[in-house]
């Protein structure tokens, strides 16, 4: 990028330049069935190899904070089963670091307001009709929790995503 | 000198006699009589002062607190900000989100949701080449001018077309989705509070049983964040609905979070070449900051560098 650079970005954006959508043509010289292809590969090509470069090292990044956070055995055993899953059907990791995030300190009064909450309206929706009292539900509870747990998770996940 | 200051003593003199014993100059210390100015001399001030302190307060109490009446349910949950790294301003889009998306939306959302606004041109050069993009808008029938006879014929869709619409129109649309109309998804991002976080959070957020107590109609769906909690659209992204041509994991937030740059894209599609006229208008002012700050010091350098010498006329000494 040298300092010319700056100058035909300025002259190309004066509005003649040639739009640069057509595929290579060393493509257009093979026969027109399979142009299709080799034109999305070389588009491609450049996407490939990034997304070649990245999943590698998602992957690694996925496993370090699941071992570290499996001191225990049994779950270490379980999450390889759910390694060997993944390959047929990827696994989200948002669920469960948002489960970790509503366990950890940070929202615990928010996660004991909303397990207290739960606890009264179920036992109220069990007393049915004998149940005198103002009809409450845990949505405001159940929002400071998950509010709580998405904004804690929220840079942890996008560590993961590309 | 000497002769100057001997000469305006007398005059200051003279002239603070003439003005009597209240004046003082302003750095001798007050007197306890001075310092406490009469009664009815701060009468209005004050009153004015309170008058003033008073009304502010009232206007306060009428219409200072903001009246809510929605209860946090009616209200929606408040999306969770998401470190976006296309919203940054020296940041463009990435396009292979962007063309991950556009499949999310092919396969997903297309089914229920238009996105009339986009013309199948605009994605030709942006994530897919001028060949891919013809043979999907020739994979749809559009409507021809009449011909001779007056009749109008299908003709398979050119890239000046826009992307069809799943339904004929509001009513069918509605009538299809048990009275919920899909909207159309062209600038979704800019019609919402909340833009791409309100989207990815609404997509991802749909809880595994509402929480305990909450009301959701029959045919709704519970969403935090959706306002008022029910809303007719179900969980669509699941673990694995899409398989990217790139290989991605297609996790069910890896494709929301794809969806919602793409459809970011569909609603500002000018985003990229904004931030890269930006950069240009910063480098163009700045060089014409520079400029000017060397020709003001060109311009001004025989004014600064001057000298005025004052040379008193030679007379006879006195």
């Amino acid at each position: 990028m040298g300092f010319t650079d700056f100058f035909t970005d300025v002259v190309s954006s004066l509005g003649f330049a040639e739009a640069q959508a057509e595929a290579p043509a060393a493509d257009v010289e093979t026969s027109s069935t399979p142009q299709d292809e080799p034109a999305e590969k070389t588009e491609e090509a450049t996407e490939e190899s990034e997304s070649a470069e990245e999943t590698p090292s998602e992957e690694s990044s996925e496993e370090a904070p699941e071992e570290e956070e499996a001191p225990a055995e049994e779950e270490e055993e379980e999450e390889e089963e759910e390694e060997e899953e993944e390959e047929d059907e990827p696994e989200d990791i948002k669920p469960k670091l948002e489960e970790d995030c509503a366990n950890s300190a940070k929202c615990a009064p928010y996660k004991h307001h909303y397990d207290e909450c739960v606890e009264r309206v179920t036992r109220q929706e069990e007393e049915g009709d004998d149940f005198k009292g103002v009809k409450e539900d845990c949505v405001e509870e159940f929002f400071h929790l998950t509010h709580c747990a998405t904004a804690c998770a929220a840079p942890k996940l996008w560590r993961e995503l590309k | 000198m000497l002769a100057r200051s001997l000469l305006r003593v007398p005059n200051r003199a003279i002239a603070r006699q003439s003005l009597g014993k209240s004046t003082r100059a302003s750095s001798t210390a007050a007197g306890a009589e001075s310092a406490s100015s009469p009664f009815h001399l701060t009468l209005t001030a004050s009153l004015a002062t309170a008058a003033a302190a008073g009304s502010a307060a009232w206007y306060y109490h009428l219409y200072g607190q903001e009246a809510f009446a929605s209860t946090p349910a009616e209200e929606g949950l408040h999306p969770t900000q998401y470190p976006w790294v296309h919203q940054r301003f020296n940041k463009t889009f990435d396009h292979a989100a962007l063309r991950r998306g556009f499949q999310v939306y092919r396969e997903v959302c297309a089914s229920c949701h238009s996105l009339t606004r986009v013309p199948w041109r605009s994605f030709v050069g942006v994530m897919h080449t001028v060949d891919e993009m013809k043979t999907m808008a020739e994979e749809n029938e559009y409507d021809t001018e009449p011909n001779d006879q007056g009749d109008i014929e299908q003709r398979p869709g050119k890239l000046s077309d826009y992307i069809p619409a799943p339904y004929k129109n509001d009513e069918a649309a509605r009538a299809a989705n048990a009275g919920a109309l899909p909207p159309d998804l062209s600038l979704i991002v800019k019609g919402r509070h909340g833009g791409c976080d309100y989207i990815f959070n609404l997509l991802t957020g749909y809880p595994d049983e509402a929480p305990a107590g909450a009301a959701v109609a029959e045919g709704m769906n519970f969403n935090p964040y959706f306002p008022g909690t029910g809303i007719a659209m179900g969980r669509v992204l699941f673990d694995g609905v899409v398989e990217y041509e790139d290989g991605t994991p297609a996790t069910t937030s890896q494709m929301a979070k794809d969806v919602v740059e793409f459809l970011n894209w569909a609603a500002e599609p000018e985003m990229d070449d904004r931030k890269k006229m930006g950069v240009k208008a910063i480098a163009v002012l700045s060089g014409l900051f520079a400029i000017s700050v060397w020709v003001k010091r060109y311009k001004w350098a025989p004014i600064k560098s001057r000298k005025i010498v004052y040379s008193p006329p030679i007379g006879p000494r006195r």
